[in-house]
């Protein structure tokens, strides 16, 4: 036939379907007419004559059938057919349908949303022309620790710079006031040179970006907005570009809007471009180093030739300027793994716990894998005499094995169904933590790529699974299967091997995820329970920038936060309130090298380096800070016109940097030429956490009352106001929002949250690492269990007889018990030691997720394996006690 | 009687059905006895056989099906044969006849 009539024919046969039956019915009914009219004709009656042509035509039903049969539709008429029948038999078991699809939904919804996220946080493109040339220098000072540009070192970068089509400097540090008709909204405020966006190679979807010179101060009042902001605060408008509008208080123009979908950093949503903007000290130190730096080579340049040239000018920059760049170092690394987490930046490495993710996941699906099969294994041997008897009538090899491979692929379809819809609900779950844990978490959706992944697990799960006893049983020898009696009671060994197999890999895989999982939350729980040095409940901090049109050349103290803390401390439930610059517990960073006047000089590698921080005299008691030593800081006594700085540092400081003993109060550090000039250590405190996961760092705090007024602004820009309290947060929130509002409307307030909830926030990788892990366990045990389950009940139905005879012959229930559940603890320690093997072998890859020693964590991981077994033991009570009540009469009669 | 035949010797029913058609449109009873009497009885078609093989031929477009009267004013579908019907009759009888010419002349051999 040639294909163009076979694909009619096959369109005819799929859609006029309706229509052939009925036109066959009547050609057939004709063709039995015409006969009786034959017979009649030949003198019969039409009683016989009928009777006769109907024998003739021998099955109405049959010889349509065999027309169907010869349609070209045939195939997937077969198809459907197979699949309603493949239907009808696991309806006759729903307990194993219902099992091996739950199984296989586990398994695939747990992949797919682990793949989800892979999908969108690693595999897919940056949006960006030409990733493969952008760069991200990581820069590292002499002491390791990463070090941004300054301007000066930047711009002479820039100019030496052979290999690099574009370097732009940019920072993140800012937010911006954003004068609204509905009000001032912050906004993250992305604030660059003026060959950003030449750098990315994405061009603006309105107007321009910035022009070359833009940078520069008196011409910088320009502004780009990205696609969020253009359409959330502008309403999508056309005629955005060229508009006036008030940016911290100034008029700035907007010159272009970026399309949808560009974001840099890509961590960064609703932002707003401008150029620099910084206080002239920020400019023109060049020991002040803030701006962070991408670039895009020059095509053809590899990133070995890039590395070579960056690391020659940083050499030559380390000559010029040593004091403040000597020993600085840049490593370029490609911004694909920068964003993705790939980056040197220890703090955001992702890499680690997505592979992590994504083998607990396969393991997850693996165990899925290996139930369904049990399960299939199991009810193969209850349908060997079906798979006999159909092998008895006729059905061939290949048939049979079709209809088992049938089978799995209903269960299949099942399983992508209720995986995919688990998979949906776990990213929706997930979605808080993926937000704020990974620079695109945000775009992290079930796509038609990550269905397909999906679709691929769910069929390579189920057809693996159902492969070795799809085969086993076709190979049925009918003469052997039907006469070995009701339950095949005789095939039953080797692949009751199989199946043990199955469950001590079951036991084993999720006795590893038990532990990642335990081990997990319990350094979760660690980090929740470390010792802040405050009481985070009753503690709540709200950020406050001040717009620099509104406050520049003034005194914000006297103007702004004298009279908010005023009014604060009047609140209701507000027991303490004070200023900081920097958040405790999630930012830190901020500090310098320091010397104690006196002491020897310190080595030259040694990183002696301390935190600084500007606070008001409230904020000691906002944060419950207890005095050791000295006095803390005080309006009356630390004055700006005073010619040394009075500081007090924490415990941290003390241990470090008098180590040997000698008193800190009345120290002073070098920080000035002459002695009356030095800052002096007034106190020492005690310590409050600045990064949760390390120990206490050196701090020096001063007093924000002591900086000069006409520095003020610059210095207090943004502060974190924190107010300890009693009483209900929402309310106090809601309140502290009002008082900012009632000093000036101008400034944005953003939310008020308890420093409990910014150590959560600050955990939303641990949390979610142990939450994901969590749930693959819980999984995992659910999967392992019915399986041990499925065995052991399985095998007690199977031995029947056996336990009858043994019972006969004078057996008792305990022991028919004991023996069991004996069998069932062999399984369930076989898989606990395979499980612990594994633990172990495993310990490198788990360490970039959760460090695990044998030594120290003995306890826990002791105690879940107990668990498992315990659990394991307490499943098989059910079917052990029903073999203790077999009745030994009943059980040999059966058979 | 026929059915093992048929089913043993691949293509003869077709050929049958073509020949049977080659004087003119005959409906399924029609084709069944005309096959009979060319074949002297050897061959009786029965529905089972016979319909699977007319709609098969019909999709393979070397027949063509109308709805017409019967002898006795019966609805009844009638076959006859297209062009590709008739191309398709020469090959196989000249194939048939080779292969029965050769087989005549296998057996006469011994």
């Amino acid at each position: 036939m040639s294909i163009p009539s076979r694909i009619k024919s096959l369109i005819c046969s799929l859609f006029r379907r309706p229509q052939l039956e009925s036109q066959l019915d009547e050609e057939l009914r004709a063709y039995v007419e015409m006969l009786i009219d034959e017979k009649v004709a030949a003198g019969a009656s039409y009683a016989k004559a009928r009777h006769e042509a109907l024998i003739e035509v021998g099955g109405e039903a049959q010889v349509k059938q065999a027309v169907r049969e010869g349609r070209p539709g045939m195939g997937l008429e077969t198809l459907i057919q197979d699949v309603r029948f493949a239907l009808r038999q696991l309806g006759k078991s729903p307990g194993f349908a219902v099992v091996a699809v739950l199984a296989l939904s586990m398994g695939i919804g747990a992949a797919s949303a682990i793949f989800s996220v892979i999908d969108a946080v690693l595999l897919r493109p940056l949006p960006f022309d030409h990733q493969e040339r952008l760069v991200y220098p990581y820069m590292k000072s002499r002491h390791g620790g990463s070090t941004p540009s300054s301007v000066p070192t930047y711009l002479e970068e820039r100019a030496q710079l052979k290999t690099f089509a574009a370097m732009a400097g940019y920072s993140t540090l800012d937010r911006i006031n954003l004068e609204g008709p509905e009000g001032a909204v912050s906004l993250p405020a992305i604030k660059t040179t003026d060959n950003f966006f030449d750098v990315f190679g994405v061009a603006p979807m309105l107007g321009r970006g910035f022009l070359p010179g833009e940078d520069i101060p008196g011409k910088d009042f320009v502004a780009v907005l990205s696609y969020e902001v253009w359409q959330a605060q502008f309403g999508g408008r056309k005629d955005v570009v060229g508009q006036s509008v008030r940016l911290d208080g100034n008029p700035y123009t907007i010159v272009g809007v970026m399309p949808v979908g560009f974001r840099y950093p890509l961590s960064r949503r609703d932002a707003i471009y401008t150029p620099l903007h910084t206080p002239a000290m920020w400019r023109t130190q060049r020991g002040f180093h803030w701006m962070r730096t991408v670039g895009r080579m020059k095509e053809g340049v590899t990133l070995e030739q890039a590395q070579a040239d960056i690391s020659r000018v940083m050499a030559d920059l380390g000559r010029a300027y040593p004091e403040q760049e000597e020993g600085h170092t840049a490593q370029l690394i490609p911004l694909a793994e920068e964003v993705n987490g790939f980056g040197a930046d220890q703090n955001k490495r992702m890499e680690g716990p997505i592979r992590t993710l994504a083998l607990a996941v396969m393991a997850l699906l693996g165990i899925a894998c290996v139930n369904v099969a049990g399960l299939l294994l199991a009810r193969g041997v209850k349908r060997e005499r079906e798979m006999a008897l159909r092998a008895a009538v006729g059905a061939n090899r290949r048939r049979l094995i079709g209809q088992l491979l049938n089978e799995s692929l209903v269960l299949a379809g099942a399983g992508l169904a209720g995986g995919l819809l688990l998979s949906w609900g776990l990213l929706k779950a997930m979605n808080v933590f993926l937000v704020a844990a990974m620079a695109r978490g945000a775009d992290v959706q079930l796509n038609w790529k990550v269905a397909a992944m999906a679709a691929g697990a769910a069929l390579l799960t189920s057809v693996a699974a159902s492969l070795a006893p799809a085969l086993r049983l076709s190979g049925t020898d009918p003469n052997g299967a039907l006469r070995a009696g009701a339950a095949g009671a005789g095939t039953g060994r080797g692949q009751h091997r199989l199946r043990s197999g199955f469950v001590v890999t079951q036991v084993a895989l999720s006795l590893v995820l038990l532990m990642v999982s335990g081990l997990l939350l319990k350094h979760l729980q660690g980090l929740l329970k470390t010792d802040l040095g405050f009481d985070a409940k009753h503690t709540m901090a709200t950020q406050i920038a001040l717009s620099r049109g509104r406050y520049e050349g003034r005194d914000p103290l006297p103007a702004f936060y004298q009279p908010l803390l005023e009014r604060v401390s009047r609140l209701k439930g507000v027991k303490a309130a004070g200023l900081i610059d920097m958040i405790p517990v999630a930012e830190w960073g901020s500090g310098y090298e320091v010397h104690i006047t006196g002491q020897a000089a310190y080595p030259k590698n040694a990183a002696m380096g301390a935190e600084t921080r500007l606070v008001s005299q409230g904020y000691f008691d906002a944060m419950g800070i207890q005095l050791d030593r000295g006095r803390l800081l005080t309006p009356s006594l630390d004055r700006p016109e005073n010619a040394s700085s009075k500081m007090v540092v924490n415990e941290a400081f003390r241990r470090k940097f008098f180590a040997a003993g000698g008193d800190p109060v009345g120290a002073h550090i070098d920080d000035a030429d002459k002695l009356e000039g030095k800052s002096e250590i007034v106190g020492v405190a005690t310590d409050i956490r600045q990064d949760l996961q390390s120990p206490p760092m050196p701090e020096m705090d001063w007093l924000v009352d002591a900086i000069q007024p006409k520095d003020r602004f610059d210095q207090m820009r943004n502060m974190f106001l924190i107010v300890r309290f009693d009483g209900d947060a929402k309310a106090l929130a809601a309140m502290l929002g009002d008082a900012i509002r009632g000093v000036d409307a101008s400034v944005p307030f953003r939310v008020a949250v308890t420093m409990d909830e910014v150590v959560s926030e600050q955990l939303t990788m641990e949390r979610m690492e142990g939450w994901m892990f969590g749930i693959f366990a819980a999984f995992a045990l659910l999967l392992a269990v019915i399986g041990l389950y499925g065995l052991v009940s399985h095998e007690v139905q199977l031995r029947t007889r056996e336990i009858g005879i043994r019972m006969a012959l004078g057996s008792t229930r305990g022991l028919v018990m004991r023996q069991v559940l004996q069998r069932v603890l062999v399984l369930l320690i076989g898989g606990t030691v395979v499980g612990w093997g594994l633990a172990l072998a495993m310990t490198r890859v788990l360490a970039s997720l959760v460090s695990m020693q044998a030594g120290r964590d003995f306890g826990l991981m002791a105690g879940v394996s107990a668990g498992m077994l315990a659990v394991g033991l307490l499943t098989s009570l059910g079917p052990a006690r029903g073999a203790a009540t077999v009745e030994p009469v009943q059980a040999l009669r059966a058979e | 009687m026929g059915e093992t035949q048929t089913n043993l010797l691949q293509g003869t029913l077709d050929l049958l059905v073509l020949k049977s058609l080659a004087l003119g449109e005959l409906h399924g009873l029609g084709i069944a006895r005309r096959i009979e009497q060319i074949t002297r009885g050897t061959f009786l078609v029965k529905p089972g056989s016979l319909f699977p093989a007319l709609h098969r031929m019909e999709e393979a477009g070397w027949l063509k099906a109308v709805w017409g009267e019967s002898e006795n004013n019966r609805k009844a579908k009638y076959y006859r044969l297209t062009k590709a019907g008739e191309k398709q009759l020469g090959a196989e009888t000249e194939e048939w006849t080779r292969i029965a010419t050769a087989m005549a002349s296998a057996l006469k051999a011994v």
